[in-house]
């Protein structure tokens, strides 16, 4: 075995988690390789053609949680990166109604009392609280979370910065927080308004890539997960990334490439090899090995441990703690080639909403509905959608003239029911066909010539997402965003702090704190606690090491 | 100014304004306890069915009567007797393969052990573990924060979760690292990372949701099983039925000195100066006090003072309580002895429930969102009469059944035919159990969420007054900055289980307001 076989480090899996970890290390002056099983880097953050002339952001299609301190750190704009902020969105009833979502505070007070005064005034309350939640959580997300059973100075340190920060809130606002986070984004919700459009069209927010209804306990959480990004600064804005989500990825692929390291696609992940409770390499599916003392895994926790690790490398609590943490695909996706805008007759001509994220929910009952459908191993039957057409912004997305469209669908369950089997294998061309259909009618109640406009169109269940990507079961978030899989519970407690029971190996995905949605947070927050387990100067300024 | 005719008035004689009057009345003070209906008890009651028989009319069974309050009121003693029976569960299979729950044991129907009495009875230990420990903070004051975290209020506050801390660590850290994990977790994943989806299942399911607004996938279920197990989760039938059990309470005020006052309903709160003077009944009369308690829903204890005595954030907060009920009663009386499928009559006489699969308890909730009823709802049923032989007349016995999953606001509103209905459901779902069953019974009494809140007043006709989600426990109960007892005016109490630390027949959101109010120095 040769010298070129030996690393400082190797990431497994090029996702944008998987990168960022490696772009530390590797300005930090390690010899660094990235291993991808896809011909393509991104993971999930990925610009893929697959239309003559159209770009796909096949998975994930907007941008705003992507930590500013590591763009600034990793310089990412000088690699290509620019986030277009979007503004506005609306919401289409079947009447031929619709609520718009504006950023301009009056534009917005007119807006929401047109449909409904008494909501008007609700709404500086409402946004008050969630921005206020947001500014609390923003310190934490670039820290690691503490382990509560430790007595370590770092630990209790964290614990300390932890109280502080609650302390600062007073007495009341830490009241408000305690139930703010234990709340369904439903009730939260129930508690301001009283349009049901306004409030179908604010919940989607709560419910976007879990397994969980608007109201069940914990989604105002996952509201404040979509809100507290921001694009330049601007808290809860969001954008697309020119060129879609791929130039994300391949930003943090040329930052790394000229700090030195190395990427590998077309080969996955075939095993970690594990020697004496350390690793020692890992070995790819086409026979290749590499040796490195340190492996960074971009894959979830359960992909790296229930699939490309010897299981008698583990302890059993451990394994069972993996098996039991709960990764559950709920969305599907449609990427759609259009010939031309399509018309929205309900809004006015050329309306800026229009250009915002879109959607057709009217009341929270059926949204509650349509996850009920998912317990069941259905697709919504009255699905939930976030529509996007980014090319009316950023028109590299497709031909002049013609558009994109994401439709970003909840839910679509990955252990499809058919025949009382439930089987991700039971997504065929027949039932992705009538899933299409499915999203497709809901659509017309939007833009009723959507079908004639449409040129092609690319249907992801949570199945494909899983076999193309490498998600379990499809799932955006490499896990569940509930309590028992937050903060010191995530991936698995005792082992919150990105390492493993085996000595090296480190967790660096959206399977760890803080969560996912292309925060690049877990990556980052690895890399520092990979740096200094190994004695090496963190090469971050944007953020205290 | 005339000198006030009692130290304090209780607004209810349910068993907790009965628990907080018999405190205060130990103490010395004097006290009058004032009931809209005419006999004591609440929920906890008795009602006459078919000509002399006696049914639980509500609640039928005990869980959570706390120690301390059994013991400080002397309940149980030759002063207020009460005689409680344990009762085993059985969770009914329609093959009659049915799962038995023993003392936290599992076992089969036919004295096999259950498949899973291992994984069970490590879940039970766990539970149980944890149980015990939130159970610490359940007979003080939750904490409040006063002046924020580092004031010296604080700080002897935190000294006494110091303790819960300290006990927490002393579990081992592998053990306090999965009650940090579950502990806002919801009961479905739990019960099944480790259980198959049998009736065992099922029956856990069912115990974390029942009187809850929420399905067992819900978050924060977890915390309403083990609230229900914090006196070890062993159900304990009161011989005489739950009548007794208020009796039992309403013994002990009247020994410790308390006047009852019952068929008057209290119109008003007299506040004077921001002060509770005393209360003015529906008839004109004014009886003037020192300190008012109210046993009713936080919503109703402010309107019976008057919303303009609260700031705007506070009645804001009352208004957005989650209080909505989703438990009927309903009592059947049955001509002879009903035969479960593989069961025996001394099985029979276990508190059965009817919860084959936590899947299917989730599937049971989910029309109640929406205002439906269920079609296959999830029942709790015990035939009293079969373990307590005093209920029995004429060869008829009395099953008596909590129905989950009735939603309060029914579409189309509670009328006689709804009534019926959930009848003919209660009975069709028993009727797979126990085949005949329906033709034995000879008098239905059905009370839907908005009858129990007509009869009881409490709102929604929700079991524990409030809902008790993680939004609604401890410092937030009822509501952000009301958590003490305090409730509004000077010397104006709220002593139900709409506060710390909530709902079941616990004895103690009573017995702790009086201790509050003894301590804040008000009388």
């Amino acid at each position: 075995m040769g010298q070129h076989d030996r690393y400082d480090a190797i990431v497994a899996g090029a996702g944008h988690n998987g990168l960022t970890t490696a772009c530390y290390l590797a300005k930090a002056g390690l010899r660094v390789l990235v291993v991808e099983k896809n011909d393509w880097i991104g993971g999930a953050a990925v610009s893929r053609s697959l239309h003559e002339g159209w770009t796909y952001s096949n998975c994930s299609y907007v941008c705003s949680l992507l930590r500013r301190e590591i763009v600034r750190d990793l310089e990412l704009p000088k690699y290509g990166l620019q986030v277009i902020p979007y503004e506005g969105g609306a919401s289409f009833s079947s009447d031929g109604g619709y609520f718009a979502y504006m950023s301009d505070h009056d534009a917005l007070r007119r807006e929401i009392s047109r449909h409904s005064a008494h909501d008007a005034d609700a709404y500086d309350r409402f946004s008050q609280t969630v921005i206020r939640q947001c500014r609390f959580i923003r310190p934490f997300l670039l820290r690691n979370a503490p382990d509560p059973t430790s007595l370590k100075p770092r630990d209790i340190g964290e614990l300390l910065f932890l109280i502080k920060q609650a302390h600062g809130l007073g007495k009341k606002e830490l009241g408000e927080t305690l139930r703010f986070w234990s709340m369904s984004i439903g009730d939260f919700l129930d508690e301001h308004f009283e349009n049901d459009l306004i409030k179908a069209h604010i919940a989607g927010a709560g419910i976007i890539g879990t397994g969980l209804g608007v109201y069940s306990p914990g989604t105002a959480y996952v509201l404040l997960h979509h809100y507290m990004g921001d694009v330049d600064g601007a808290i809860g804005a969001w954008g697309f990334a020119r060129g879609g989500m791929g130039a994300i990825s391949n930003a943090l692929g040329a930052c790394f490439e000229e700090a030195g390291g190395t990427i590998v696609t077309g080969s996955g992940v075939d095993r970690f090899l594990v020697s004496n409770g350390r690793v020692t390499g890992v070995a790819l599916e086409n026979g290749d090995e590499y040796r490195t003392p340190l492996v960074a895994s971009n894959m979830d926790v359960k992909r790296t441990f229930l699939e490309h690790t010897e299981q008698q490398h583990l302890p059993t609590d451990f394994l069972k703690a993996v098996k039991r943490f709960k990764i559950r695909g709920s969305s599907g996706k449609l990427n759609i080639a259009l010939d031309a805008l399509p018309e929205f007759p309900a809004a006015p001509k050329r309306a800026p909403f229009l250009r915002g994220d879109l959607h057709c929910a009217e009341s929270l009952n059926e949204l509650e509905r349509a996850y009920d459908d998912w317990k069941e191993g259905r697709w919504s039957q009255n699905p939930y959608f976030d529509m996007l057409i980014p090319s009316q912004i950023d028109p590299t997305m497709a031909p002049p003239g013609k558009h994109m469209m994401t439709v970003f669908v909840q839910y679509a369950p990955y252990d499809l029911e058919v025949g009382g089997v439930r089987a991700g294998t039971n997504w065929n061309g027949q039932t992705r066909g009538a899933f299409a259909d499915c999203v497709f009618d809901k659509l017309e109640q939007a833009c009723p010539d959507i079908r004639s406009k449409t040129l092609h169109a690319e249907i992801r269940t949570p199945w494909d997402i899983e076999q193309e990507v490498g998600l379990t079961e499809g799932n955006i978030f490499q896990g569940e965003l509930t309590f028992d899989q937050l903060l010191f519970n995530r991936p698995v407690p005792g082992y919150a702090q990105y390492d493993t029971p085996i000595d090296g190996m480190y967790i660096v995905g959206s399977s760890a704190h803080p969560g996912g949605g292309v925060m690049a947070a877990p990556g980052a927050n690895a890399a520092k606690e990979i740096l200094r387990n190994i004695g090496k100067s963190n090469a971050m300024t944007g953020y205290a090491a | 100014m005339t000198t006030p005719t009692y130290d304090a008035i209780v607004i209810g004689a349910g068993h907790n304004g009965l628990a907080a009057a018999t405190t205060l009345a130990r103490k010395g003070k004097s006290v009058c306890v004032i009931e809209k209906n005419e006999t004591a008890g609440g929920m906890a009651r008795n009602t006459t069915l078919a000509g002399g028989i006696q049914v639980p009319e509500i609640a039928h069974l005990l869980y959570n009567l706390h120690p301390k309050v059994t013991k400080e009121l002397g309940l149980g003693s030759a002063r207020a007797p009460l005689e409680l029976r344990k009762l085993a569960s059985v969770s009914l299979s329609e093959d009659g393969n049915h799962a038995i729950i023993r003392d936290g044991k599992a076992e089969m129907v036919d004295g096999r052990p259950h498949p899973e009495a291992a994984p069970f009875a490590e879940l039970m230990r766990r539970l149980t573990l944890f149980a015990g420990l939130l159970g610490q903070l359940s007979t003080k004051s939750p904490p409040s924060f006063e002046g924020g975290l580092t004031s010296l209020n604080a700080l002897t506050e935190l000294g006494g979760l110091a303790k819960l801390g300290l006990d927490l660590k002393r579990i081992g850290k592998k053990d306090m690292r999965e009650f940090l994990r579950v502990l806002l977790s919801n009961a479905y994943d739990l019960i099944l990372d480790d259980l198959e989806d049998s009736p065992l299942a099922g029956a856990l399911a069912a115990d974390a949701v029942r009187g809850a607004y929420a399905g067992p996938r819900s978050p924060g279920t977890v915390f309403t099983l083990m609230y229900r197990m914090g006196q070890g989760g062993g159900a304990q039938l009161p011989m005489g039925g739950m009548g007794a059990v208020s009796a039992a309470f309403e013994t002990a005020a009247r020994a410790a000195g308390a006047e009852i006052l019952t068929g008057y309903g209290v119109a008003r709160v007299l506040v004077e100066n921001d002060h509770a003077a005393g209360v003015v009944l529906e008839d004109g009369t004014r009886i003037s006090a020192r300190a008012v308690l109210s046993n009713t829903g936080p919503m109703p204890a402010m309107m019976l003072a008057g919303a303009k005595h609260y700031d705007v954030e506070a009645v804001r907060r009352m208004r957005n309580q989650r209080c909505k009920g989703s438990a009927a009663k309903v009592n059947l009386v049955l001509n002879g002895t009903p035969e479960f499928t593989g069961h025996n009559t001394d099985l029979a006489a276990s508190r059965l429930l009817i919860a084959p699969s936590a899947t299917y308890v989730e599937r049971a909730f989910n029309p109640a969102k929406y205002g439906e009823m269920p079609e296959n709802p999830v029942i709790e049923a015990i035939i009293p009469s079969l373990t307590d032989p005093t209920l029995v007349k004429d060869g008829r016995h009395v099953i008596s059944a909590v129905v989950t999953s009735v939603p309060y606001g029914l579409e189309g509103g509670w009328n006689d035919a709804a009534r019926e209905r959930l009848a003919a459901i209660t009975i069709a779902t028993l009727e797979k159990y126990a085949p005949g069953i329906g033709a034995l019974v000879i008098e239905k009494q059905v009370l839907s969420p908005a009858c129990i809140e007509a009869r009881t007043g409490a709102p929604g006709g929700h079991w524990h007054h409030a809902e008790m989600g993680i939004d609604q426990i401890l410092t937030v109960r009822p509501a952000n900055g009301m958590a003490h007892y305090r409730f509004g005016p000077e010397g104006y109490y709220l002593c139900g289980a709409g506060a710390h630390p909530g709902g079941d027949v616990t004895g103690l959101a009573g017995r702790n307001s009086a201790m509050q109010l003894l301590k804040d120095g008000v009388l």
